[in-house]
């Protein structure tokens, strides 16, 4: 499958469709405004999305039976965010895979609202929200994973974590889940907190020093999102943004 | 010649004092079994070792080939030859463990490792510790079953070669294939003049890797250093005789200060 690069600066693509079977890749270089998509039957929809600037906007749509939305959104820039996210599960067995990656620094404002709601049999979802928030910058992860009744077999998994640097940031991960129906599977976790003694104990027992450390559990937080990136040159641009962040 | 010497070592715990005096000498090629009910310092011996920033020494002296340990940092007491299996390791998100190894066994070098030669290290490492190859994908102990993470910490020892290793409950989680696998590596390891401190609850263990010592912590101090006739005894009597025959009256575990670890669970909120 061959993965279609977007850059908005030249172009203004925000509507996303994959018909019934197909099998489509985007990366989308600082996208703005609202996007939406819709995935028909037995299809498969990647959005690996990179953010460079102030951006408030939404990502709306439906997945339907037996597709798959991933998207992988990767945002280092020192910028101000807004996103809020709609994703309707509802063809049978459809699924999202959501990963964000975020770095908020400096003044930076960022607020990420993923919601999901799970409207048929056997869907799944899957948010991973991972941030890294320093000096007086805010930060805040939250979405509402909704199983309505009767979305039996159905499975949901939140996790938000933040890691804090200064003592002037402002950080929420703030994952919820709401069900109404009882033959399902979910959990949520949140995380928000400056690196732990113990994780740094047990890196620095290996010899390792406090700032490689540091570095090691902070870049942990981020580089892993560069892995939905199906290009090398963007991928080798993500990590070097990261490791330039601090 | 000694390799490690402790002396008069107090140490506290949020206020609480845990060691109250201890004193001990490890030389190399040798194998300690540590022994004592839970509670009564075993594991805070092994951290203080190592330099863990909750435990306050409050007074003594660590000797490591000579060189004061505690005014050491964590990575400098590692750089020096000790090392600790965790008897619970840390699970660190998104760090892969081929990173992390690599940046360990790294942190004694001048000049990096090449790539070819990591890879052939850990190549060898992990064909002794009987670990598939995929543990170094994935990351840091993340997901790890507790049989895979101590399995993970006998690579990193593998990896690093300590001159002192230091085993706190390697044999908890693992099952009979594993603590042969466990026992192998400390019994050839052993014999390169490695010094080895072992905490377990079990004589399974030490019957397999035969002690050339063994050292009872009781109440926060050694109150039995000696043959590893002791740990069949303990075995089959519990800490009872010590009470009957040197007059110890065994300190209640709850005693111990309350952990604030958060540990793993489902929702995790440390704000510091």
């Amino acid at each position: 499958m061959e993965t279609k690069i977007l850059d908005f600066s030249k172009e203004n693509t925000n509507v996303f469709h994959a018909d019934s079977r197909e099998n489509k890749s985007y990366i989308l270089i600082d996208p703005h405004g609202d996007i939406s998509f819709d995935i028909k039957d037995n299809a498969h929809l990647k959005l690996a999305i990179v953010n460079k600037s102030d951006n408030n906007g939404t990502i709306k749509g439906s997945v339907g039976e037996n597709s798959e939305l991933e998207v992988y959104y990767a945002d280092f820039a020192d910028a101000n965010n807004e996103i809020k996210t709609e994703i309707n599960l509802d063809g049978e067995n459809s699924s999202i895979n959501w990963h964000l990656a975020s770095l908020s620094k400096f003044n930076g404002k960022k607020t990420y609202e993923v919601s999901v709601s799970h409207n048929n049999l056997g869907t799944r979802s899957q948010i991973d929200n991972y941030g890294v928030c320093k000096n007086e910058a805010k930060l805040n992860f939250s979405g509402i994973v909704h199983i309505k009744k009767g979305s039996h077999r159905s499975a949901a998994h939140q996790n938000a974590k933040i890691i804090i640097f200064d003592d002037h940031t402002d950080a929420i991960a703030k994952p919820i889940l709401k069900i109404d129906d009882n033959d399902i599977e979910a959990s949520h976790a949140s995380t928000v907190g400056k690196i732990s003694d113990d994780e740094l104990f047990y890196l620095t027992s290996r010899g390792i020093n406090l700032e490689q450390a540091r570095e090691l559990i902070t870049f942990g937080y981020l580089k892993p999102i560069v892995n939905g990136f199906d290009n090398e040159e963007i991928a080798s641009k993500l990590v070097e943004e990261v490791e330039g962040g601090f | 010649m000694s390799t490690l010497t402790i002396k008069n070592l107090h140490v506290n715990v949020e206020g609480k004092q845990i060691l109250k005096g201890v004193n001990l000498s490890i030389s190399k090629g040798e194998v300690v079994a540590l022994l004592g009910p839970n509670g009564h310092g075993k594991s805070t011996l092994l951290n203080v070792i190592m330099g863990h920033p909750k435990y306050e020494v409050t007074e003594g002296e660590i000797l490591f080939d000579g060189k004061d340990v505690l005014s050491l940092g964590t990575d400098e007491r590692a750089k020096l030859g000790l090392f600790l299996a965790f008897q619970n390791p840390i699970e660190v998100p998104g760090v892969s463990n081929s990173d992390f190894l690599r940046a360990a066994v790294n942190a004694g070098k001048e000049k990096p490792i090449s790539t070819y030669n990591f890879y052939k290290l850990l190549d060898g490492a992990v064909k002794e510790a009987k670990v598939p190859f995929d543990y170094a994908t994935r990351n840091l102990n993340e997901g790890f079953s507790g049989g895979e993470k101590k399995r993970n910490e006998m690579l990193q020892m593998l990896l690093l070669q300590p001159k002192l290793a230091m085993l706190d409950e390697i044999d908890s989680g693992l099952d009979v294939d594993a603590i042969q696998v466990v026992s192998d590596i400390i019994n050839k390891e052993k014999n390169n003049d490695r010094a080895f401190l072992v905490i377990s609850h079990y004589a399974r263990l030490f019957d397999l890797i035969n002690p050339t010592r063994a050292v009872v912590i009781i109440n926060g101090r050694v109150v039995l250093d000696g043959g590893r006739e002791i740990i069949k005894r303990i075995d089959t009597e519990g800490y009872e005789f010590i009470k009957t025959e040197y007059g110890i009256e065994i300190e209640k575990e709850d005693t111990r200060p309350a952990s604030n670890s958060i540990g793993v669970c489902a929702v995790k909120e440390a704000v510091k």
